[in-house]
C-alpha cells in the first residue's frame, strides 16, 4: 500500500463527496445549504489541487486541470456569497443561492472527472 | 511541464498545504468563536470577515479587532490564530530558501537556462567540446563571423566565467563531461541545429571518444578532431571523422611552404588570418645548415620537411634511445645527432650554431625553448629562428625573441579548423595554390594588396542558388549574361569596383584558380571572394537585390512600382519618337 497514493485518493474523494453534500436539496432553498460545507468544500478542493503539484506525467496534468476547474466554480460560487451578503448587505434570497449551487454544480462535475480519472489510473496498474 | 517547475511544485506541497491548513482551521475557528456586536447582540464572525481577520494576523499585519472588539472567546481564538498562521508562513518561507540553495535545483535551473539559449539560436550552431586555449580562440573566430557556438567542458569555472567573457554573440555553456555521450545529448550533440562538433580537449582519448560518440547518434554533422599522437590520428580517420587536425603536422607544412615559396606561404598567412589585423611580412627561410634542438613530435615533423629539401641538419636531443633509432635509419646518414639539452652555449657551438642558418627551439618546455633562442641569438645574431610556443600565458615572451616563426599549437588548430568550417573552398584553393609557381603567388599578393591595402582580408563563398543569391538567379533565368567582373562593380556608385578579389570559382566539382572578370557566371557555381568587410556588404547586397543587380550591370536605375513602370515606359517611347533619325542610327 502506498501511503501517498491513500492521502492523495482521501482527498479527491472527500472533495467529491463533500461537493455533493452541499450540492444536495432544493436550488432555490438557503437552508438546504451549509456555509460550513461550501468552506470545507473549498479548503479541500485546494489540499487535493497542491498534492497534484509537480507531477509530470499525461494522467497528472488531466487531474491538476480538472482541479483548477473545480477551484475557479467554487472560488465563484464563494464570491458571489461574499458580495451579495457581506458587501451588499442584502439578506440570502434565492436567486443568489440558485447561482451559488449551479456554479458549486459545475464544480462536482469537476471533481467527479477527476475521481473518474483517479479510478482508471488505478484499474490501469498491473498490481 | 519543466523540470524546475516541477521541482518547485513538488517542493512546495507540503508548505502550501500547511498554510491552506493553518488558515482553514482559524478561519473556521474564529466564525464558530461567539461574539457580541455594539449593541450587545450575540454575533458571529462571517466567513467573509473572518477571512479578512486571519489574512490581516497572519501576514502580521494587523488591523486590530475588526468589525467589533473582540470578546474573550474571539480573542482566546485570534491568540491561536497568530500563532498557527505566523509559524506557517515561517516555515513556508524556509522552504522556499533552501530550495533556492538547494544544488540541485540551481543545477537544474542552470540547465533550463542552457536550454532556453540553445532554443533562442536562429540557426545552425557549432558544438565545442573543451574550452582551453583552441576552444577559447575558435570561439572568437565563429562568433565574430556570426556562427553561433556552444561550449561544453568538465570545469564548472570555466563555464561560469563564459558570459562575462566579450564574445560578439552569446555562447551558452554546458558544464558536464565530454567523454559521456548523456552529457554531448544534453549540450545538444542531437539537436538539428546543430551542425559540427570541434573535440579540441587536451587529450588525444577524449578527442577519439567524442568523434565515436557524435559519429554514432548524430551521422550527419561534421566532425573535427585535434590530434597530437598518430596512432589516434588514424583511428579517429577509421571512422569517418572528417578532419584530423594534427598541430605539429600542419606547422611542419607550413614551415615546409615558407622554405620552398616565400609568397606561397605569405598568401596561406593572409588568407587563413584573422581579418582586419595588420598584413604579416613575408619570411624567407634561407637553405643550409639547421640545428633542431628538441626531437620529439614537433622536432621530428620538421625534420622530415628539412630532409626534403636536402640541407644538412644537427639534432641536439637529451635522449640516448632516439639517437640510437636514429642513427640506425640510413636516410639520416648526413645528419648529426648530439646528446644535450641546447639552452648552453657548449652544445650549440658544437652543434655549429656559429656557421647555421637557421635553428628550431623544439622542445615542450617553454623556458628551454626561450633559454635556447637566448643563448643562440647570442652565438649568431642571423640565425633565422623558429620557436615551439606551448603556453599561451608566455606569448609576450616569444613575441620579444621576434622568433621568425612562431609554433602555437593552439593558434594553429585554431586557424586550421576556422578555415575549415568557415569556408571550406579556402582548403581547395590553398591545395591548388600549392602547386603554382611563384610568380602566380606573386601576382596573386599584388592583387590582393591592391584591393585591401594593409589589412587581412575577409573570406566569403557566393553561392549561386535561389536561397543565398535570389536576384542572381532571377537574372540568370531571364538568360542574360552576367559575368565575374558585374559583380565586383558597386552597387552604389558608377564605374567604381568594390574591394574585393575573386580568388576562385567552383563549378561542377572542377575549380577555376583566380577566375577573370570576362567568364560567366552559372546557376549552381560556387565562387571564393576576398575582401573587405564593406565590399562583402556590397556583394550580398547587389546578389539579392535585383534592382542593384540591374543596376551595376546596366548603369540605369529602373522603376519599381506599377504606376512608374508605365510612365518609365511612356518617356523612353517619347524620347525615341523625337530623337531625330540619324542620331537614333548613331546610337545603334
Amino acid at each position: 500500500m502506498n501511503r501517498e497514493k491513500v492521502v492523495f485518493s482521501f482527498f479527491m474523494i472527500l472533495a467529491l463527496t463533500l461537493n455533493f453534500g452541499f450540492f444536495t436539496g432544493e436550488v432555490d432553498n438557503p437552508s438546504h445549504h451549509n456555509v460550513y460545507e461550501l468552506f470545507a468544500v473549498i479548503v479541500v478542493n485546494l489540499i487535493a489541487t497542491v498534492l497534484k503539484f509537480g507531477d509530470r506525467s499525461q494522467m497528472g496534468a488531466m487531474l491538476l486541470a480538472t482541479s483548477l476547474v473545480a477551484l475557479v466554480q467554487l472560488f465563484s460560487a464563494s464570491i458571489v456569497w461574499a458580495y451579495v451578503v457581506n458587501i451588499q448587505g442584502h439578506p440570502m434570497t434565492a436567486g443568489t443561492m440558485s447561482t451559488i449551487i449551479s456554479l458549486s454544480g459545475g464544480a462536482m462535475i469537476a471533481n467527479f472527472i477527476s475521481v473518474i480519472l483517479l479510478i482508471i489510473e488505478t484499474s490501469m496498474m498491473r498490481h | 511541464m519543466s523540470l524546475v517547475t516541477s521541482l518547485i511544485m513538488r517542493q512546495m506541497r507540503i508548505p502550501i498545504i500547511i498554510l491552506i491548513m493553518g488558515y482553514a482551521i482559524s478561519i473556521l475557528g474564529m466564525v464558530v468563536s461567539p461574539g457580541i456586536d455594539d449593541q450587545g447582540n450575540p454575533w458571529h464572525m462571517s466567513f467573509f470577515d473572518a477571512f479578512y481577520f486571519v489574512s490581516f494576523t497572519a501576514t502580521t499585519i494587523g488591523f486590530g479587532e475588526i468589525p467589533y472588539t473582540l470578546t474573550n472567546a474571539q480573542r482566546t481564538w485570534a491568540l491561536i490564530t497568530i500563532y498557527l498562521t505566523v509559524v506557517a508562513w515561517f516555515y513556508s518561507l524556509g522552504k522556499i530558501i533552501s530550495l533556492v540553495q538547494d544544488p540541485l535545483f540551481r543545477e537544474a535551473l542552470k540547465e533550463r537556462l542552457f536550454t532556453q539559449q540553445l532554443e533562442r539560436i536562429p540557426d545552425t550552431f557549432i558544438l565545442i567540446c573543451g574550452f582551453g586555449e583552441t576552444g577559447h580562440a575558435l570561439a572568437k573566430a565563429l562568433t565574430e563571423r556570426n556562427i553561433h557556438t556552444v561550449v561544453i567542458d568538465e570545469s564548472s569555472r570555466i563555464i561560469q566565467t563564459l558570459p562575462l567573457e566579450d564574445f560578439p554573440l552569446l555562447i551558452p555553456g554546458f558544464k558536464g563531461d565530454a567523454r559521456d555521450p548523456e552529457h554531448l545529448i544534453r549540450a545538444g550533440l542531437q539537436n538539428k541545429k546543430c551542425a559540427a562538433i570541434i573535440a579540441v580537449t587536451a587529450s588525444d582519448e577524449t578527442n577519439l571518444k567524442i568523434a565515436v560518440t557524435s559519429k554514432l547518434l548524430h551521422p550527419e554533422i561534421c566532425v573535427v578532431c585535434r590530434s597530437e599522437l598518430e596512432e589516434f590520428e588514424s583511428n579517429m580517420f577509421s571512422f569517418g571523422t572528417d578532419f584530423v587536425v594534427n598541430p605539429f603536422e600542419t606547422f611542419a607544412n607550413i614551415f615546409a611552404m615558407a622554405m620552398h615559396s616565400p609568397a606561397l606561404h605569405l598568401l596561406y598567412d593572409w588568407l587563413t588570418g584573422v581579418p582586419d589585423t595588420d598584413l604579416s611580412n613575408p619570411v624567407y627561410v634561407k637553405d643550409g645548415h639547421w640545428i633542431i634542438c628538441g626531437f620529439g613530435r614537433f622536432g621530428s615533423e620538421l625534420y622530415r620537411q628539412l630532409l626534403k629539401s636536402n640541407v644538412q641538419v644537427t639534432i641536439i636531443d637529451p635522449s640516448e634511445a632516439k639517437r640510437e633509432i636514429f642513427l640506425n635509419r640510413p636516410e639520416n646518414k648526413n645528419n648529426d645527432f648530439i646528446i644535450g639539452t641546447g639552452f648552453d652555449a657548449h652544445t650549440l657551438t658544437i652543434a655549429g650554431v656559429t656557421k647555421a642558418v637557421g635553428l628550431v627551439s623544439g622542445t615542450d618546455n617553454d623556458s628551454n625553448n626561450l633559454s635556447i633562442i637566448m643563448t643562440a641569438r647570442e652565438l649568431n645574431p642571423e640565425l633565422f629562428i623558429v620557436a615551439r610556443h606551448n603556453k599561451k600565458s608566455n606569448e609576450k615572451l616569444f613575441a620579444a625573441t621576434r622568433a621568425n616563426l612562431i609554433m602555437q599549437p593552439s593558434e594553429i588548430i585554431a586557424r586550421k579548423i576556422r578555415t575549415l568550417l568557415v569556408s571550406p573552398l579556402m582548403i581547395s584553393f590553398l591545395n591548388k595554390a600549392r602547386n603554382q609557381d611563384a610568380s602566380w603567388a606573386n601576382v596573386t599578393i599584388s592583387r590582393i594588396m591592391g584591393a585591401m591595402g594593409e589589412s587581412v582580408p575577409n573570406i566569403w563563398t557566393l553561392h549561386v542558388n535561389e536561397k543565398e543569391a535570389r536576384a542572381l538567379c532571377q537574372v540568370l533565368r531571364l538568360g542574360r549574361v552576367l559575368r565575374v567582373g558585374n559583380l565586383l562593380q558597386n552597387p552604389r556608385q558608377k564605374e567604381h569596383q568594390i574591394a574585393a578579389v575573386p580568388l576562385m570559382l567552383k563549378r561542377n566539382q572542377k575549380f577555376l584558380l583566380m577566375p577573370t572578370n570576362d567568364i560567366a557566371i552559372k546557376s549552381g557555381d560556387q565562387i571564393l571572394f576576398c575582401g573587405t568587410p564593406g565590399a562583402h556588404r556590397s556583394m550580398t547586397w547587389s546578389q539579392n537585390d535585383i534592382h542593384s543587380l540591374n543596376y551595376i550591370m546596366t548603369y540605369e536605375d529602373a522603376p519599381d512600382s506599377f504606376i512608374w513602370r508605365k510612365f518609365h515606359q511612356f518617356i523612353k517611347r517619347n524620347e525615341r519618337r523625337h530623337r531625330p533619325r540619324q542620331k537614333r542610327h548613331l546610337m545603334k
